[in-house]
């Protein structure tokens, strides 16, 4: 099968490997039919998640058909249509059972690496490094899911896979990240960065009875989607300084909660950014969490920051004393979307949110390659990438 | 409880291949031709080094090296489920990491260490005391390590299930570097025991042991065989048989 592997920062390709096969009884084998490039993914294009190997296949946004199911799969069948969480849970263990999937025991094969650098290990993830289990992701013609039987979401007859794909991650983490704001009404909330996550967080927040959203980027195309979501919008570059004027648009309270959905990535202006990308760049540190000093700044008194942009090692130069003398509360982690897929998958079918609003590009797993390019240095007003493994290449 | 046992102290040395030395003496080696090779103050310094853990291998510095291993997972199961588990020696294979256990009958096993093969041996281990759905202690004598140990089952609070335990004191003759080589390729025993009970809680919880091994790759080149071998994978994946043709 076609597969798109990685190779070293900067480097992805798409390779021919073998065939996917159940290892485990309690695999199923899915032919993908939809994928997606997550923001996620990019840091690991560029470098930053550490235990990666040459030639791990990416991706953990996917859906597909069961095409084969290993002897103690029972809820899942041939044809079945199904969308599968990034997360890999066992459904067994005391985490699983309390509802905190992402913390699952039992499903890392090298639970001792994550033990090593965090302490614990969480669940492992799709296509996302050999500390997080070294799973084969789902940019792949054909991929094998482990727990068949406790992930998988089955997609109800009708709905096209454009509009449940996101159920894997982006709009689960968007939904968790405006969750954990313990959204109350008349509440204001400000959401950084409006990639994939950022936009669902945005539409959430209103779903959970935010009374304002406000977003915050500096691509216009971003912004724009942001606005039509319902969310006042500030480019952060074209004001002097983001805290006061997160102050000056709400009455001097600052927003009752914040969300970065940025992650260790972070732009930004200024003597610190230049910091944060000194440090990166000389490998003292993984992260830029230029977003999170921010949002802790800025946070109303009492307030939450809610934290879906993923972080990988120690921060520096975090404004703990503010976090502290004004009482925050912090939420993160890895999301949950176990517990949010039967919530999630109402609301579509419902009407009340149609997920695809988000995509600005569909290709084939073949452009892959240079998709990436597109959406990391975020050209061509790129948002979000869906890829059919199946499609022929884009005639060049 | 406490462990009964008395382990006899050696009064002679059985053979064993002195790997400490062995390292010292080739790394002494490598670096100190390294050092001549380089010249200038880093090929001194280099040089020195290697003379240095030269001298220590020419002299027979060794230490014995005594370790304590305390490793606690908590499963989803009560103590008398996850005993009468263990009580089955048909069980053991498949969650014992790096060692082979096998039930000699009369409270005697024998543990072989060393798996892939390296520096493989044989032991005996004797259960020194037990109490069903409570404890086990046993103790071992060999050159290479002698150890005593229990393993402890406990109610864990509320609805956790069992908090199981392993608590073990080991006498080994290789000394710190025999020890850190050991830890990079994950028989330590400190990793032995730890990766053991996690796949014991794997297998009784989930039901089965997470693994990648036979998925699919693209290439992985000598960068990431290398990367297996330092993220304690095996640096080729095994192919299993097909289990169904390959579809294209």
């Amino acid at each position: 099968m076609k597969a798109l592997c990685w190779q070293g920062k900067n480097r992805v390709r798409i390779e021919q490997v073998d065939d996917p096969r159940i290892i485990n009884d309690r695999d199923a084998i899915v032919r993908v039919t939809r994928t997606a490039i997550c923001g996620s993914d990019l840091h690991l294009f560029d470098g930053y998640i550490p235990t990666m190997e040459p030639g791990d296949i990416l991706g953990h946004e996917f859906m597909g058909e069961v095409v084969e199911v290993g002897p103690e799969v029972r809820k899942l069948k041939r044809g079945d249509r199904v969308v599968m969480p990034f997360t890999i849970a066992c459904g067994q263990c005391y985490y699983c059972k309390n509802d905190l999937w992402s913390a699952c025991d039992n499903t890392n094969p090298n639970a001792w690496m994550m033990e090593k650098m965090y302490g614990f290990s969480g669940s492992a993830l799709f296509g996302y490094s050999h500390m997080m289990g070294g799973y084969a992701g789902g940019q792949a013609q054909f991929a094998r899911v482990p727990f068949a039987d406790v992930g998988p979401i089955k997609v109800p007859e009708g709905l096209p896979d454009d509009q449940v794909l996101f159920l894997s991650d982006i709009f689960p983490t968007g939904f968790m990240a405006a969750e954990n704001c313990d959204i109350k009404p008349g509440q204001v909330v400000a959401v950084w960065g409006c990639g994939p996550v950022g936009q669902f967080a945005i539409r959430s927040a209103f779903l959970l009875g935010a009374e304002r959203v406000i977003a915050i980027d500096r691509y216009a195309e971003r912004l724009k989607m942001a606005r039509a979501g319902g969310a006042e919008i500030i480019n952060y570059q074209e004001v002097d300084d983001l805290v006061e004027e997160l102050k000056w648009v709400t009455g001097g309270r600052g927003p009752d909660a914040v969300i970065d959905a940025v992650g260790l990535e972070a732009h930004g202006t200024g003597i610190m950014a230049f910091y944060d990308y000194s440090r990166q760049r000389m490998k003292v540190s993984f992260d830029r969490p230029m977003v999170l000093r921010q949002a802790i700044q800025a946070c109303a008194k009492g307030g939450v920051v809610s934290i879906p942009g993923v972080y990988g090692g120690i921060l520096d130069k975090l404004p703990f004393g503010s976090a502290f003398g004004k009482g925050l509360i912090f939420k993160m982690g890895q999301t949950h979307v176990h517990r949010y897929r039967q919530t999630l998958m109402e609301k579509i079918q419902a009407g009340a949110i149609d997920p695809s609003f988000v995509i600005t590009h569909r290709l084939s797993l073949d452009d892959a390659p240079e998709a990436y390019f597109t959406f990391r240095d975020k050209q061509d007003q790129c948002i979000k990438v869906v890829l059919d493994p199946w499609q022929e290449a884009r005639a060049a | 409880m406490t462990i009964t046992t008395s382990i006899p102290r050696k009064t002679q040395d059985e053979p064993s291949p002195n790997l400490e030395s062995i390292l010292m003496l080739a790394s002494g080696a490598a670096l100190a031709g390294l050092g001549i090779w380089r010249r200038g103050w880093t090929g001194a310094a280099l040089a020195g080094g290697g003379a240095c853990l030269l001298y220590g291998a020419a002299t027979g510095f060794r230490r014995p090296y005594q370790g304590r291993v305390r490793v606690a997972v908590t499963i989803v199961k009560d103590s008398e489920e996850i005993y009468s588990f263990l009580s089955n020696p048909g069980n053991w294979a498949p969650f014992l990491h790096a060692i082979e256990l096998e039930n000699r009958g009369a409270g005697r096993l024998s543990l072989r260490f060393g798996n892939p093969p390296g520096i493989d041996f044989e032991s005996q281990i004797e259960i020194t005391d037990h109490k069903p759905a409570d404890y086990v202690a046993w103790a071992s004598d060999h050159a290479m390590l002698s150890h005593r140990g229990v393993m402890r089952f406990k109610k864990a609070p509320g609805d956790r299930g069992t908090e199981v335990s392993v608590a073990l004191e080991y006498n080994a003759p290789a000394g710190p570097v025999a020890h850190a080589l050991a830890a990079l390729v994950g028989w330590h025993p400190e990793q032995v025991v730890r990766e053991s009970l996690r796949h014991l809680k794997q297998l009784l919880e989930a039901g089965e042991i997470p693994t990648t091994e036979g998925q699919p790759v693209g290439a992985r080149g000598v960068k990431g065989a290398a990367l297996r071998v330092l993220h304690r994978e095996p640096p080729r994946e095994a192919i299993p048989a097909p289990l169904r043709a390959t579809g294209d």
